[in-house]
């Protein structure tokens, strides 16, 4: 791939983007390439150096806030007639409630993600209240002159006990992934922002 | 490692790699590698969040018919490397405590 082939690639896969972001991105890729040219690489090896143009507008995307990206998208690229803002001021009630139920829906897809993980944790806390509150108790009892239910109490504390060390791993292991996921979503979100553009 | 630590460690490297003279991404990037692999797209996310937070200044500059970008250091840039210097020398102090205990007795 030349160097003005991969320009070229790397700006479509941007297209949605602020335009002097990706103004300066391509500088910098430019000038990265220029400079290994210079030094006696050939254009090829220069831009294959680089990495793939899908990897780095991934990783462009995902370094962008996505308010910023919903802003310029948002952005109208002319200035809208007379007759186009009454229709949008006459039709607020049903595009504007339609934008907050999307909204909503993202919102609700976030919290649904985390009551999960809010949900694993309060197990593994009530496993672990239980395997200090049977043993405490067990020892109490077993004091007090009632042996065979103390130690009964004290076998079920520590069954608790192992059951929480054993969750312990899965929640931490549940946590990483959603949050994996949670970034996952947000790309996904970014990326439609950017696709659009890419159609028109 | 850490993201947070690792962030703070990047920008600390790229203002070491201008500390000494006004360099250029692609020189950057050369003169880290014996000691870290930055890709360019790092590389360029940190020059732009230093450059905000003014610890460097860039000037474009005609090279071989063409345009290079050179990033200098400011004040507050060697302010950070200085403090960096510091914080570390504590830190190398409580990894000298911990890794104390892993030698036999």
């Amino acid at each position: 791939m030349t160097k003005q082939e991969f320009l070229c690639l790397l700006r479509q896969k941007l297209s949605g983007l602020p335009e002097q972001d990706i103004e300066d991105r391509l500088t910098f890729y430019g000038e990265m390439i220029d400079d290994r040219i210079e030094e006696g690489c050939s254009e090829q090896d220069a831009v294959s150096d680089i990495g793939s143009a899908d990897e780095i507008a991934a990783q462009i995307i995902a370094d962008i806030p996505l308010t910023r990206l919903a802003k310029e998208r948002l952005k109208p690229t002319r200035k809208m007639s007379t007759v186009e803002v009454v229709l949008l001021a006459i039709g607020s009630p049903l595009w504007l409630s339609l934008a907050i139920a999307a909204m909503a829906v993202v919102l609700s897809l976030y919290v649904v993600l985390w009551s999960v993980i809010v949900s694993v944790w309060a197990v593994f806390a009530s496993f672990a209240a239980c395997a200090v509150g049977g043993a405490v108790a067990g020892v109490v009892l077993a004091c007090v002159g009632n042996v065979p239910s103390g130690i009964v109490l004290l076998g079920a504390g520590l069954v608790c006990a192992g059951l929480a060390i054993l969750l312990h791993f899965g929640c931490g292991a549940a946590t990483g992934g959603i949050v994996w996921l949670t970034k996952k979503i947000a790309f996904g979100i970014k990326k439609c922002f950017v696709r659009k553009e890419v159609a028109k | 490692m850490d993201i947070q630590l690792k962030r703070g460690l990047l920008d600390v490297c790229v203002l070491a790699a201008i500390k000494d003279r006004d360099s250029y991404g692609y020189q950057m990037i050369k003169d880290m590698k014996p000691y870290i692999e930055m890709s360019e797209s790092t590389l360029y996310t940190i020059l732009k969040r230093l450059e905000s937070a003014n610890m460097l200044t860039v000037r474009t500059v005609e090279h071989n018919g063409r345009l290079r970008k050179y990033y200098h250091i400011t004040k507050e840039g060697l302010a950070r490397i200085d403090e960096f210097k510091n914080e570390w020398r504590e830190v190398m102090l409580i990894y000298q405590f911990v890794s104390k205990e892993d030698k036999p007795q």
